[in-house]
């Protein structure tokens, strides 16, 4: 793995089951107090035609709009990077949250990182993020407390 | 249950499902037939295997067109990661940091 380079991947599919409701997982995506604890600290507010994503100094994590809002089953955004300058170059790209519910009170919650094609930096970057955020996102619903920070 | 260890356990402990994930690895979002290609192995065996991926939500597809594209989806390595890898590995990371603060501490 070490000596490998990632590819870029210009769709990203993440998924998770997590044993939780329809209506706490949306509001774990779209309301600051829940994002700031497993979303790199960012207060992230989701409105029908706005998103704001705040980083933990106070400046713009990410940019775009919101292409579609279904509560509680379908959130997509336009993503630009704002934490990099070369990634803020590239064109915009797309993240559509999918929540559906299973048997046993469990929620299917995929991710999808899409058309990243022209945008191979913001690509590289977000792929070991969505891990990290899906996990975090998963045992904060589950247990009630953010993932512990482990170092990479 | 769903997300349960076993079944990613199950499903990466044959050398065919962890061949499938390399390739999806390298180059994600193929169809079947590409998959196929790269194995010695009918479209029946493979698609057996990619089930048991999917099942264990290793893989996940979307349809892209007419065509039904397989991702790979990290996650529930990730999770065994969390689960399994770290809680493993980080008591000797502690152990030997601790050894080493005792070690400087001696030296001053």
């Amino acid at each position: 793995m070490s000596t490998m380079t990632e590819p870029a991947l210009a769709t990203q599919v993440y998924s998770i089951y997590i044993k939780t409701t329809p209506e706490k997982l949306w509001e774990a995506i779209t309301t600051p107090q829940f994002t700031q604890q497993y979303f790199y600290g960012a207060r992230i507010t989701v409105v029908p035609d706005h998103y704001e994503s705040l980083g933990p100094d106070g400046s713009d994590l990410t940019t775009g709009d919101v292409l579609e809002f279904d509560p509680p089953r379908k959130f997509v955004q336009s993503w630009r990077s704002l934490w990099d300058p070369e990634q803020a170059d590239e064109p915009a790209s797309r993240v559509t949250w999918a929540i559906e519910p299973q048997d046993g009170d469990y929620c299917l919650l995929t991710v999808t990182h899409d058309e990243l094609g022209a945008s191979p930096k913001t690509a590289a970057s977000v792929s070991g993020g969505w891990l990290l955020i899906i996990s975090g996102l998963k045992t904060l619903l589950e247990t009630g407390k953010p993932l512990a920070e482990s170092g990479d | 249950m769903h997300g349960d260890d076993d079944r990613v356990f199950k499903a990466l402990a044959d050398p065919t499902r962890r061949f499938l994930l390399d390739r999806l690895f390298e180059r994600d979002g193929r169809t079947l037939t590409e998959l196929e290609s790269e194995l010695e192995m009918s479209r029946f065996g493979v698609m057996k295997h990619l089930r048991v991926l999917e099942e264990a939500g290793l893989v996940v597809t979307r349809r892209s067109g007419r065509e039904k594209l397989h991702h790979l989806n990290p996650v529930p390595i990730r999770l065994i990661h969390d689960r399994w890898i770290d809680k493993y590995t980080e008591r000797h990371v502690s152990a030997l940091t601790d050894l080493k603060t005792r070690l400087e501490q001696e030296d001053a």
